[in-house]
């Protein structure tokens, strides 16, 4: 064979080579809301009775109550609970509000200290989510009539004041959505298909990452839309999802083993097993919907427990034994199988997200859904994003730096002026 | 702390200052001598624009001295700031600002940590008044801040202002303080005062003292005072002679400094100081807030800079060129990614974003714009009176405007269409309205948009027979324009001298033209080259009323300063 034919056969074949994989069509957002899916039961308002919760959102405990039923006495209680006790700090609690578990155990890092006092669930039929698990038998019948949604997160806690609420107006929606619209965290997703219509193809890749670029808002309050938002690449936050679309609305075509997003509530890193999407392109450019799998249900009451104790439970009325309690009750998932332990819970987050640009970590070009974890910095090397908390949290409550969170002697749990001089100072 | 020790020292003190400048204030507003001959006289007074106050500040004590205060308004006239800042005095309110500024700078500069960079001197006892160091001081920055050497009198009053607030509080940088407060202000220092003096090489003719020339140079090319060299070159009469002229003008425009120039004479002439009011409806243009405006003040002057001053290209690419910088808020304004890890990056507009120039750029687009709607007509009456030197006469006090600002109807050209029924509007709206329905593809913040409530924007149009379509239409329209060029050579000469300029500068202005197009438009030739001409420094007696019974005399000087 002549070299010039050599020459042409390999112009030829490389002419006839498929060309490498490249997207038809892409698409950028930035989430600008998330939020637990929570189906609210009720006409209006935050707190009223609802299908969901036919009592209404779960009232706030009597501590007085709480507190001498752990031992303490009803004077040690009430001068706990005083503002004007020195101890009790108007931004960080009553640090004494953790010992009162057996023996004044802390009951934010030991629950089981004190016994269950029965967080109320929900008993509604109707809930929001993705069917997990396959079985349309199982879960809560979705708002539009859908069968098999999964969401024991939901039945555990929607109906505690944090969750409880319309879309967009639980208490704790508010606060966290609040945080990353303020620049506290941004989370991006990238969209892209193979084929010519992002409303209908069959192979479609999601994928969602942090950025350390901050969400801007618009004049009116809103987070702006058609900003470019940069990859960050992180070792542990990414989530990348197969699906379809059909008439815009995205779906999985499998369940994801194993998934990272940035939590928007305390836990922070929230992982999900068996992971899947249902997410809608919106006329208006936007894109909402679900996402949703297994999560593990320690670090979220941890999550709790690192927001600090005493605030968690005075603002959000609830006792913080009776979250482990209720989260260890109602998970519904083993990685391990069906036999193992309850280590997870099934769950759902409800997505908002507006139109963006999202760059590579290079910021050249346009962001691809494939992994970047490879680009992510070396462990061990500090993440200068990362959000950190401006005072010093040990075991559940705010103590000095280097000190012990312990408890309180009996001599200092009175007033001055019923123990004397050394009453507590 | 002993300073200030008590309300009644202080007021002594501040008196003192008072005084010290009130006798500043007598030299500097004399009446000319009646009789002229040998004499100097000032011919011309401007007050120091808000980006020289501060240059100065930095170049007499160093960029990090922080300068927090608000300015008196300026005042445009004949198109610019510049012209405008000649007929300004300073209000009692605004005296107030400029003694705060004063009292804040004084101390920055004489606390413990800077002090050492005031001058080499060190007082012999820091609690105690020290004339010679003070008078080192003063000199030093008494030279910087009147951008000439201080006079006897001028130095002997804020060395004495200094000895007595030395004595008075015990301690020497105390009464060092009140002699710079002193200093700052000084008519001197807040107002460019230009001085002519009889020119030896024409007897009964004026000339332009050096320090004024150095001034009018310095401010035009760096929008800062005279350097120590500049002021060198000015003492020793080197800006007399054309050689010496021309090695000056070569070292201000090769120094990096000539963009900050640039920046100031384009800040004046494209107005952006209506940033300062800008608001917009925040439903019908949520993206835009106050990180937007300044980002959009900034991109329109780092684009012209560049294009201008630093790779100095032709004026008229101003109007045709899709090139620019953007940033994060931009981007997202303009719609396009940010595909930088800075915060601003170069960037060319694809071609279908229409952009063309800075009039495609959100400054123009928003500032002459409604707070809810685009301005067709605002938009074209601007950019006759900035790029073309033609203002348009203000509308009729009984128009109705009923009919533009039914928003929710029909496209901005069929509401006009309909305002233009009145023949009385008809006449300025149709030179003004071309233009500005060129534009019509960017709304009021200057997003694109093809529709407006749901009808096509018609982008056509004619003026004077030439038609042409959108904004790339317009650009090259605009760069055929002779009057663009003329209005750029105009403005920079009325900006250096203080002027306005008149019939007797046209012949001139035509010349300056004619060489702009030789040279390509390149603007910091243009600028040399007027710099270095003698019209530049000619000498005009300032139009300002005199007493009756002077008039006789004025009219005499007048004779004798051509």
């Amino acid at each position: 064979m002549s070299a010039l034919r050599r020459l042409l056969l390999l112009a030829a074949a490389s002419l006839a080579a498929p060309a490498p994989a490249m997207a038809a069509w892409t698409r950028a957002f930035a989430i600008e809301w998330y939020e637990p899916a929570m189906y609210y039961g009720a006409q209006s308002g935050v707190t009223e009775p609802g299908t969901d919760c036919p009592a209404g959102t779960n009232p706030e405990p009597d501590w007085i109550k709480v507190l001498t039923e752990a031992g303490y006495t009803r004077e040690q209680a009430l001068w706990l609970r005083n503002p004007a006790n020195p101890t009790r700090s108007p931004v960080h609690g009553q640090n004494q509000m953790a010992f009162r578990g057996a023996g004044r155990a802390n009951v934010y890092i030991d629950p089981t200290s004190t016994p269950d006092g029965g967080l109320v669930g929900v008993t509604g039929t109707i809930g929001e989510g993705l069917d997990l698990d396959g079985d349309p038998n199982t879960g809560f019948v979705g708002p539009a009539g859908e069968r098999g949604v999964d969401n024991a997160f939901y039945r555990t806690l929607g109906c505690w004041k944090t969750f409880r609420g319309p879309p967009r107006l639980s208490s704790g929606a508010l606060q966290n959505n609040d945080a990353m619209r303020d620049g506290a965290w941004t989370v991006v997703v990238v969209v892209s298909g193979r084929g010519d219509d992002p409303m209908n193809d069959d192979d479609v890749t999601v994928g969602f990452y942090p950025s350390g670029d901050k969400l801007v808002k618009d004049a009116m309050g809103g987070v702006a839309a058609d900003y470019t938002f940069r990859i960050r690449p992180d070792r542990k936050l990414e989530a990348l999802f197969k699906a379809r679309s059909v008439n815009g609305r995205i779906q999985s075509s499998r369940a994801e083993e194993e998934v990272w997003l940035r939590d928007p509530g305390a836990a922070r890193d929230l992982q999900l097993l068996k992971a899947r999407i249902d997410l809608s392109l919106k006329p208006d450019g936007s894109l909402s919907g679900y996402v949703g799998g297994y999560r593990p249900w320690k670090p979220v009451y941890d999550g709790y427990v690192r927001a600090r104790g005493p605030v968690i439970e005075a603002l959000t009325w609830v006792r913080l034994p009776d979250v482990f309690y209720a989260l260890r009750r109602n998970a519904d998932y083993s990685p391990t199988g069906p036999t193992g332990e309850k280590t997870h819970i099934s769950f759902a987050l409800r997505v908002d997200a507006v139109p963006a640009f999202v760059v590579p970590p290079d910021a050249k070009g346009t962001a691809r859904p494939i992994s970047y974890k490879k680009q992510a910095p070396p462990s061990g090397q500090p993440d200068s994003t990362a959000d950190r908390l401006p005072f010093n949290v040990v075991d559940g409550i705010v103590i000095p730096r280097g000190a012990k969170a312990v408890s309180q002697p009996d001599s200092a749990l009175l007033p001055p002026s019923t123990t004397g001089a050394g009453g507590a100072q | 702390m002993r300073r200030f020790a008590t309300i009644a020292g202080s007021a002594a003190l501040a008196t003192a200052i008072v005084l010290s400048a009130g006798i500043a204030v007598q030299a500097a507003w004399a009446d000319p001598p009646q009789s002229t001959a040998g004499a100097e006289q000032i011919v011309a007074i401007r007050r120091l624009t808000e980006s020289q106050y501060r240059h100065a500040i930095a170049d007499a004590f160093g960029a990090d001295v922080r300068i927090e205060g608000r300015f008196e308004p300026e005042r445009r006239e004949a198109g610019l700031l510049a012209i405008g800042s000649a007929q300004l005095s300073i209000t009692p309110a605004g005296f107030e600002q400029y003694f705060r500024l004063a009292d804040l700078i004084a101390g920055q500069v004489t606390a413990p940590e800077r002090r050492a960079r005031l001058a080499a001197c060190q007082p012999a006892a820091e609690t105690a008044r020290d004339d010679a160091c003070a008078r080192q001081i003063v000199s030093r920055v008494g030279e910087a801040l009147f951008r000439r050497p201080l006079t006897e009198a001028e130095s002997a009053a804020r060395v004495q202002t200094a000895a007595a607030g030395a004595e008075h509080t015990g301690d020497f940088y105390a009464g060092v303080a009140l002699a710079l407060k002193s200093l700052l202000v000084a008519p001197e220092f807040l107002f460019r005062m230009e001085r002519a003096e009889p020119d030896p090489a024409a007897p009964g003719q004026y000339r332009l003292t050096g320090s004024t020339k150095a001034e009018r140079l310095s401010f035009l090319f760096w929008d800062a005072p005279p350097d120590a060299e500049l002021r060198r070159a000015a003492a020793s009469g080197e800006l007399h002679t054309a050689q010496g002229l021309r090695r000056q003008l070569a070292r201000l425009a090769a120094s990096p400094r000539l963009q900050q120039g640039g920046r100031a004479f384009f800040t004046d002439m494209l107005q952006l100081e209506h940033f300062d009011g800008l608001t917009k409806d925040s439903k019908a243009y949520p993206k835009f807030n106050q990180a937007l405006a300044d980002s959009a003040r900034e991109q329109t002057l780092r684009t012209t800079v560049d294009m201008l001053f630093v790779q100095k290209r032709d004026y008229r690419e101003l109007f045709t060129s899709n090139s620019t910088f953007i940033n994060r808020h931009l981007a997202a304004l303009y719609r396009v990614p940010f595909n930088s890890k800075g915060d601003w990056a170069a960037f060319t507009f694809p071609k279908d974003a229409e952009r063309s120039g800075i009039i495609t750029e959100a400054t123009f687009l928003s500032l002459f714009a409604h707070p809810a709607a685009s301005s067709p007509t605002r938009r074209g009456v601007k950019l006759h009176e900035i790029f073309m030197c033609e203002p348009t006469p203000d509308p009729p006090a009984d128009v109705d405007f009923s009919k533009v600002q039914a928003l929710e109807t029909g496209t901005v050209r069929t509401r006009l269409l309909a305002h233009m029924e009145n023949e009385g509007c008809a006449a300025c709206h149709r030179v003004s309205d071309p233009v500005g329905l060129a534009l019509e593809h960017f709304d009021g913040v200057g997003q694109r948009r093809t529709l407006e409530n749901g009808q096509r924007i018609d982008v056509e149009a004619e003026i004077n027979g030439v038609k042409f379509s959108a904004a790339p239409g317009l650009g090259l329209y605009l760069r055929q324009q002779q009057k663009i060029p003329a209005c750029l050579v105009r403005n920079v000469y009325g900006y250096g001298v203080g002027r306005a300029p008149d019939e007797r500068d046209e012949d001139y202005l035509a010349d300056q033209t004619e060489a702009f197009a030789s040279d390509g438009y390149r603007v910091p030739h243009m600028m040399v080259r007027i710099a270095s001409s003698p019209e530049f420094f000619k000498v005009k007696l300032p139009a300002r009323a005199k007493p009756a019974t002077k008039v006789a005399a004025a009219a005499t000087h007048e004779g004798g300063l051509q």
